[in-house]
């Protein structure tokens, strides 16, 4: 309940701070949605994708 | 009384007005004929509503028109004289104070969460909505960049162990020649001692070449895009035969029209295989 | 409404209503009722007259006839009736079964080490005689083989370039954005050596062939010896799955044809694997983007729209379920 009124109060009750948190939150959820959605499609296809099997083919570089 | 409020107006009846065979003066914008509400609380007037002694006209009967006469009939018409009072009816009773029921049951006891809730709720979906809208945006930017086969077309390697000493290469770029010199040693004095802050475009050798003795160039000259000649003009660089513009051997304007000097495309140097790579 | 109802009951409204009400003159009124009836029936007669009439009957046919007719100019056939046809069953082709690709589901990607030998198999066995030409160098780099393979693969292909400052055009090495090579200069080449078929470009062959990468892996690994009385022309091949059932394309893949250099066993199968995942990677080159973007798109929608649903409702909910109470002010100048 003290949450509530501490995130009413620090976030929702301006609106100017409301929409910048909006949009600062949109920003971080994109980056971690989309590693996210990446990390699982990863380990879904492990094995299966080109980073896995290319240091088989790659010859020293440098 | 307090439900009628006539609306007064006041209206000049030409004189020469006809009359209504009633005897009403047929007046456009003026119905003389209306009368007012009943009034709710009984004077003794009576209703004004239909007589309940006479059948309305509209239950149909014989009346006369200029076709002779003429007879309507509804079947449905009932009878006005036999009136039956409405004993039962399912109107709700009228009180005083409406009645309004008890919803304190269905109340929050306190607001804050819901209030929070909803705020978040809410900004959820913006938060989602602006996420979708910046991919959406960013998306469709990138379909007006270069595509990929355009891209792979963008670089251009040259292999700098065939190119001697003090030679000069023209490669091809994305359709426009590009100059690679090899410069001696003393070129690169040259090039690096001039006093380059009197120049038309002033300009210092060490931010035109990236390793002194590569020279990397458009080979078009600034002035009308002429092709520039090689180890020529007045200044040991390169002497535009069109307008009879001269370079020195960092390529820089020192005389005749070019207002600028011979622009440096982005290159980089592979030292592993000794390439060079334009774009 | 009148005419349904039968005479008689209206006989008996009237007499109950004359019954009720003393007064003659409502009564004969009401009494005229019947006669009324009378005309209300007198249309529906007209309208028995028109469904009844011989133009209603002949137009009705002609306007059946016609848009059955007009459907058949359109489609070419009529529903619901069946057809003889001069072909049979087998020109269709064998259906192919459904084999599991590793790359099925929503969530797969392609196997690219798959994808690597694939191209293997389509370098040394189908790019005798089919084009790629869709299909770049750099397209390769990322996906199957690093950067300098490819450059090492392009550089050992010749490709035509110029015109040089004489005018004239040379050979040189191929780079990463030169496209695979075809066998053949043009297509009269490509029939010439082929007695006359011409072997399809494949950039594109797994979405242009019904039944995709399933119909191609049975093809490679479908060729039969024809069942008895199926006669194969000299020169072509008798396949099932092949429409028509003989294709000019005889049998290639053998076991051991290729040697892997990641030690898989070339068998037949494994290489008609290989080569169906590798050109149904050149056919769709976006799939593994496509899908993953698909995941994040299913998602994002999904809880928009719950999300969507709980603010609209949100919204309205008060103005839905408010109540006005109107007081209406007292009467003052009552007397």
């Amino acid at each position: 309940m003290s949450f509530a009124i501490t995130a009413y109060n620090t976030i929702f009750k301006r609106n100017s701070v409301y929409v910048g948190s909006v949009f600062a939150a949109a920003f971080a959820f994109g980056i971690g949605f989309d590693s996210g959605v990446t990390a699982f499609w990863d380990s879904w296809n492990r094995g299966r994708q080109w980073k896995d099997i290319r240091h088989k083919y790659v010859q020293d570089e440098e | 009384m307090a439900s009628f409020q006539a609306v007064k107006k006041s209206i000049n009846l030409a004189p020469t007005v006809r009359a209504l065979p009633s005897g009403v003066p047929a007046a456009p914008l003026l119905n003389l004929a209306v009368r007012a509400p009943a009034e709710q609380h009984g004077h003794g007037h009576g209703s004004s509503g239909p007589r309940a002694d006479v059948p309305p006209s509209w239950a149909g009967g014989v009346s006369k028109s200029p076709f002779g006469l003429f007879t309507k009939t509804y079947t449905t018409a009932p009878s006005p004289r036999v009136f039956q009072q409405r004993l039962l009816h399912t109107s709700a009773v009228v009180k005083d104070a409406p009645e309004v029921p008890d919803f304190s049951h269905y109340r929050a006891p306190n607001t804050d969460n819901n209030r929070a809730l909803s705020y978040f709720m809410v900004g959820t979906m913006g938060v989602l909505s602006a996420s979708v809208a910046k991919s959406s945006v960013s998306e469709f930017l990138q379909t007006m960049a270069a595509s990929a086969d355009v891209l792979a077309l963008a670089k251009v390697e040259v292999d700098l162990t065939t190119i001697p000493e003090g030679k000069n290469v023209i490669i091809k770029w994305r359709g426009k020649p590009v100059f690679i010199r090899h410069r001696t040693q003393s070129e690169i004095d040259e090039a690096r001692s001039a006093n380059w802050k009197t120049f038309r475009d002033p300009e210092p050798d060490e931010a035109r070449a990236k390793k002194p003795e590569w020279l990397v160039m458009l080979g078009v000259c600034t002035h009308l895009g002429c092709v520039p000649i090689g180890e020529a003009g007045d200044y040991g660089g390169w002497f535009c035969p069109c307008h009879g513009s001269h370079y020195d051997i960092s390529g820089r304007a020192r005389k005749g029209p070019a207002p600028l000097n011979l622009e440096v495309p982005a290159h980089d140097f592979n030292d592993a295989e000794g390439k060079l790579v334009i774009g | 409404m009148l005419s349904r109802l039968p005479s008689g009951a209206l006989k008996q409204a009237a007499s109950a209503t004359r019954l009720s009400s003393p007064s003659v003159v409502s009564s004969s009124r009401y009494a005229s009722v019947r006669f009324a009836s009378s005309r209300a029936s007198s249309s529906s007669n007209a309208f028995e007259s028109l469904m009844n009439s011989r133009l209603t009957l002949a137009s009705a046919t002609l306007f059946t006839a016609g848009t059955v007719a007009w459907y058949a100019h359109l489609y070419g056939t009529l529903p619901f009736i069946g057809e003889a046809h001069a072909s049979h069953l087998s020109d269709e082709g064998l259906h192919p079964v459904a084999y599991p690709w590793p790359h099925n589901g929503f969530f797969d990607s392609f196997d690219h080490a798959s994808i690597r030998r694939g191209y293997q198999v389509y370098r040394e066995v189908c790019a005798a005689c089919h084009s790629l030409d869709r299909i770049a160098w750099r397209n390769l780099v990322g996906v199957s083989h690093t950067a300098d393979e490819a450059r090492v693969m392009a550089e050992e292909v010749e490709y035509q370039d110029g015109p040089n400052d004489d005018g004239e055009m040379f050979q040189r090495p191929g780079k990463l954005a030169d496209y695979m090579p075809a066998p053949y200069p043009n297509e009269e080449a490509a029939r010439a050596g082929n007695a006359g078929a011409l072997p399809p470009d494949l950039s594109l062959i797994v979405k242009a062939r019904h039944g995709g990468a399933d119909y191609i892996f049975s093809l490679l690994t479908g060729y039969v010896d024809p069942p008895a009385g199926v006669e194969v022309r000299e020169g072509m091949n008798y396949n099932p799955y092949f429409p028509g059932g003989a294709l000019s394309m005889a049998r290639v893949l053998f076991d051991g044809l290729v040697e892997y250099d990641d030690g898989t066993p070339a068998t037949t199968s494994q290489m008609a694997k290989d080569v169906v995942t590798f050109l149904n990677w050149a056919a769709e080159p976006e799939h593994d983007e496509r899908k993953k973007t698909g995941i994040k798109a299913v998602i994002l929608f999904s809880t928009l729209f719950v999300l969507s649903v709980y603010t609209k409702r949100f919204k309205w909910g008060p103005i839905k379920n408010r109540k006005i109470q109107y007081n209406p002010p007292a009467d003052k100048t009552g007397h």
